[in-house]
């Protein structure tokens, strides 16, 4: 036993010293897979170097090892062999080696495994190399089919042509074409292309110039091709014997190249636009690409940035910090110490989003960014770039739109008009916002239809609604129509639907869309005004601008008598008598022309007519009203019949009391003509008989006392008088004038005048002449006649001039349909300046005239006002004086 | 003769100028009493001896309702004179009226010395006339 040992100590000793010295990769472990021995390659190339390595574990050294590895491992330590030509290890630092490896078990004893052997070989340069050529290969491979390059070789020892396959497709003749150098020549286009390749060749085998042109060929098949032609003399004994090269179908490649060439530009254009900014970082997240557009947008120059910053300088943190756990959450990283340059090595990083830079002055920009891994060859991340977009510009217009939107939205909550769209194939509706709020639904509600909105409909309006759709799908034409409705919190509300129906070419309805407004209020008002006109005092009618009526109330319909049926859109002159009308359509466009309120016709009666015809007198006050249909006039219609009736009556009641106010002042006037006959006519008779009387008492001679008794008797005599002409007087006044009326004929009175006056005329010598011609005869009191023509002939005569005989002229005529009566003479005159006033007083005498007696004016004016006449004087101081009698 | 009243009385009414001189008389004081028949008459009166002194009345009793002129006309015509006349002369409205009218309007004219409803009495007279001359006297 001790020996064995011995003997396996010694040959483990010694396959761990030839471990060591190997010059490959080995490694030897024991059955617990805890190192014994590793070559210094070994240590080199899985870069052990420092490690202390020897017994410890193999697979804490490499923790990277799978359990497909590990079982591999058990498999070997029971005896099994295992070779692997190469494979790929990753290793923890993410790096890719490629191996190839032999693991197999040593033995202590024959039997008994005392670990495993494994040798490994670095073979990832290799393994490069041959991916590089295998993938230069497939290139190739590829651009030559597509490419479509043919190769051709020519001999002028043999005199031999060589087409590859290619070649022959170019020129598109058979597999089996056999190529002469004349035959190739003469492919090319004979003016241009083959000239120059004839020459160009002629040239290489002097000179022995290699070329390469384009020219153009004629195919077989007669279609033109552009070709490239490269070609290679090769000299052969000191001549140039032999040429050869490839030929290139360009048509393709012309294409394929323009496409190349306009990708690429298109691709720098893009990186050169001012329009995107495009900046990328290398793997350490230091910019090492900031364009033009960049520069544009951030206000940072190239020089500035490339290789100096990182993007944090441009990026807000928070925007930052939501973009790394975004990112984290993405790839199932821990947020807290994400770091995409680290934490992501392969993953295909693509996010879109909006970001806010800062620009160097310190604004603001919004802008979209798209951010791409970058990916070297080996699939490894190498940075990131980030293609940005200024949309400050979309940003507002963005805010804009929001802002309309919000503005229509208000517009819509504020006219409480929503719109409605109803595809009539799917039966779907859309509602605006406002109408599920009109509707009081639950804006979550999507799934409308018809049937959503119908149900809403008061139970009453459903009849007239299912018909307004019938109608309007069988007219195709959407009339106006207003409907109650009962919203989900039961209330009742009026709403007016507007609409379109949209038809398809084959006249098909496939949508309608329109508006519904909320009219609840409105129609709340219309209720309103119409309890409004109806409980107005006056008849109210409404007319429009073009003058036919379109509201009447009930109090119009009792003045007038028609019914609204029978007014609606009639003409408003139809309420006015005809005489009336060309000037009422004139006033009437003058008050659309300038409206206010206003009496119509101030100043002038107006009159209605009834349907019956008949007319009545009214009084109207206009006042406008603007309403949703253009200007209204509400005329206010008052009947004023009655008023009428009690103005009549009133101005005869004034008239009456005019007449009694007459009546009354002229009996003040005569009251006041009797307190002044008392005061003088009657007191001064009496205080003369009591001055009489105190001298009789004192008075003792019989003589003395008959002298006064005289005088007594003289005053009493002159009461007398005074009293009776009083009695006279007032018996005239209180007499019925309309009592003692009869036909005189004034020749008669005037005959009667004359023979009472005969002793006067004659001892005066007064001529007395007359003129009735005009009118002789008045009905009048006889006995008033007769003393009026008594006193002023007598008067006349009585006042005569001393130098000259008195000339009377008594005339009768009409005036003003009144019978006039005229004494006018040539005596003293009065002067009426100072006597006018007293000239009809009693007792007024105006001359030193004994017989004057001032009673026989007194009395005719007395007698002439009885009967409802006048009488008055003119007069000249000693030319004469006219007396003129107005009879009534 | 210097205490001699010079009375003028104006009344168309005889009867009364009668009884207004008898009254006068019946005083006993010593008077010139001269009459006329109307406003007119006096007034001429005056005019024509507008600065004799001694031919001047010392006293009116003027009459309102009379033919021609009546008093109160007199008093317009007069008061348009009066700065002519030497003397300054008293005036006595007298009327049967008891008309309120006619005596207001007499009140209003300040050289009417008073107002007197008709008949005017002896003792009346006498002390209007006893005033006059005492005033004469004082004057002289």
């Amino acid at each position: 036993m001790s020996i064995a040992k011995n003997n396996s100590d010694s040959q483990e000793q010694y396959q761990k010293i030839f471990i060591e010295q190997a010059s490959t990769a080995m490694a030897m472990v024991d059955n617990n897979m805890c190192y014994i021995a590793a070559s210094q390659s070994w240590i080199k190339d899985y870069g052990l170097e420092g490690k202390e390595i020897i017994g410890r574990s193999h697979y804490d050294i490499f923790p990277e090892i799978g359990d497909d590895w590990k079982a591999m491992h058990k498999r070997c330590l029971n005896g099994a062999t295992d070779i692997c030509e190469e494979t790929m290890f990753q290793r923890a630092d993410g790096s890719i080696q490629w191996i190839y490896w032999d693991v197999r078990p040593w033995f202590i004893t024959e039997n008994k495994i005392g670990g495993i052997l494994m040798h490994t070989g670095d073979i990832t340069r290799q393994k490069e190399k041959e991916l590089e050529r295998t993938r230069i290969e497939k290139i190739l491979d590829k651009t030559n089919t597509i490419a479509r390059i043919g190769t051709w070789e020519v001999d002028l020892i043999t005199n031999t042509v060589f087409w590859s396959k290619i070649v022959r497709e170019i020129h598109e003749v058979p597999n089996d074409y056999q190529p002469t150098l004349k035959a190739s020549e003469n492919f090319y286009e004979e003016r241009v292309s083959r000239t120059r390749f004839i020459n160009t060749v002629k040239d290489a085998l002097i000179h022995g110039t290699p070329f390469d042109l384009e020219l153009e060929i004629i195919t077989a098949k007669g279609n033109p091709t552009w070709v490239r032609v490269v070609g290679q003399p090769e000299l052969v004994d000191g001549q140039y014997s032999r040429l050869f090269g490839i030929i290139q179908d360009i048509n393709k490649v012309t294409q394929s190249e323009k496409a190349l060439n306009k990708a690429h530009s298109e691709l720098q254009a893009i990186f050169n636009s001012e329009a995107l900014a495009i900046i990328t970082t290398d793997k350490n997240g230091i910019i090492n690409r900031f364009n033009h557009g960049a520069e544009v947008l951030l206000g940072y120059s190239t020089a500035e940035v490339v290789g100096q910053k990182r993007p944090g300088m441009y990026l807000f943190r928070e925007e930052i910090i939501k973009f790394k756990n975004d990112m984290a959450k993405i790839y199932g990283k821990d947020p807290s110490t994400f770091d995409h340059y680290v934490d992501i090595p392969e993953e295909d990083l693509n996010d879109t989003r909006e970001w806010t830079y800062r620009r160097k002055d310190g604004s603001k920009v919004p802008v979209l960014s798209n951010i791409t891994a970058i990916k070297n060859g080996k699939n490894k991340n190498q940075g990131f770039i980030a293609v940005s977009n200024d949309i400050s510009e979309i940003k507002k217009v963005e805010n804009e739109l929001l802002k309309k939107n919000e503005l229509l939205n208000f517009a819509e909550q504020i006219s409480l008009i929503g719109n409605w769209q109803w595809d009539t194939l799917i039966d779907k509706v859309q509602w605006s916002q406002n109408l599920y709020r009109t509707f009081e639904l639950d804006q979550e509600t999507i799934e409308l239809k018809f049937d959503t909105y119908f149900s809403f409909v008061h139970p009453e309006d459903k009849e007239i609604v299912t018909q307004h759709f019938a109608k309007a799908a069988n007219e195709k034409r959407f009339d106006s129509i207003t409907h109650r409705i009962v919203t989900t919190t039961g209330k009742l509300k009026t709403i007016q639907l507007l609409g379109k129906v949209i038809a398809n070419e084959k006249g098909e309805i496939i949508e309608m869309i329109g508006t519904c407004q909320d009219v609840t209020e409105i129609k709340m008002a219309e209720k309103k005004f119409k309890g409004l006109l109806e409980s107005a005092p006056d008849a109210m009618v409404i007319v429009n601008e073009k003058g036919k009526i379109q509201l009447i109330n009930k109090q119009s319909e009792k003045l007038f008598g028609y019914t609204p049926e029978e007014l609606f859109d009639q003409s408003v002159e139809i309420l006015i008598p005809t005489r009336f009308t060309p000037k009422h359509t004139a006033h009437r466009d003058g008050f659309f022309h300038s409206p206010k309120t206003r009496e119509m016709g101030e100043g002038k009666e107006l009159y209605g007519l009834k349907k019956n015809g008949e007319e009545i007198p009214i009084q109207i006050s206009l006042s406008p009203l603007h309403t949703e249909e253009g200007l209204l006039v509400s005329a206010a219609i008052r009947d004023i019949t009655k008023q009428k009736l009690a103005e009549h009556k009133l101005i005869e009641a004034k008239d009456n009391l005019e007449v009694v106010a007459q009546k009354l002042s002229d009996q003040n006037r005569q009251l006041a003509d009797f307190t002044h006959i008392t005061s003088h006519n009657l007191r001064a008779p009496v205080a003369n008989l009591n001055s009489l009387l105190e001298i009789y008492n004192y008075t003792e001679g019989e003589a003395e006392r008959k002298d006064l008794f005289n005088k007594f008797e003289t005053v009493i005599q002159h009461l007398t008088l005074t009293l009776n002409t009083l009695v006279e007087a007032l018996k005239t006044k209180i007499s019925d004038s309309s009592e003692d009326l009869e036909d005189v004929d004034l020749n008669q009175v005037l005959k009667n005048t004359k023979e009472i006056l005969s002793g006067e005329t004659l001892k005066s010598g007064a001529i007395i002449t007359s003129d009735f011609s005009k009118i002789s005869n008045i009905r009048y009191n006889k006995i008033y006649l007769e003393s009026i023509f008594l006193n002023l002939v007598g008067n006349s005569i009585k006042y005569k001039s001393d130098e000259r005989k008195p000339e009377i002229l008594i005339s009768s005529f009409i005036e003003d349909g009144k019978v006039v009566l005229k004494f006018s003479d040539n005596g003293l005159g009065i002067d009426l300046e100072r006597h006018g006033h007293k000239l009809f007083g009693l007792n007024k005498v105006f001359h030193r005239h004994p017989d004057a007696k001032g009673v026989g004016l007194f009395l005719t004016k007395t007698q002439i006002e009885a009967m409802g006449g006048a009488i008055s004087a003119a007069s000249e101081v000693n030319v004469g004086t006219t007396f003129t009698i107005n009879f009534n | 003769m210097k205490k001699l009243l010079k009375a003028c009385i104006v009344d168309d009414d005889s009867i009364y100028r009668f009884t207004m001189v008898k009254t006068l008389e019946s005083t006993q004081l010593p008077m010139d009493i001269t009459a006329f028949s109307d406003g007119e008459e006096v007034l001429d009166f005056i005019v024509a001896n507008l600065d004799k002194d001694s031919e001047l009345p010392d006293v009116i009793f003027l009459d309102i309702d009379m033919p021609v002129m009546d008093g109160f006309q007199f008093m317009d015509a007069y008061l348009k004179i009066k700065d002519e006349v030497v003397k300054n002369i008293t005036i006595y409205m007298v009327s049967s009226s008891l008309d309120p009218v006619d005596i207001a309007k007499a009140h209003k004219i300040s050289a009417i010395s008073d107002y007197i409803v008709k008949p005017v009495g002896s003792v009346r007279l006498k002390s209007i006339i006893e005033a006059l001359l005492s005033e004469k006297k004082e004057a002289s």
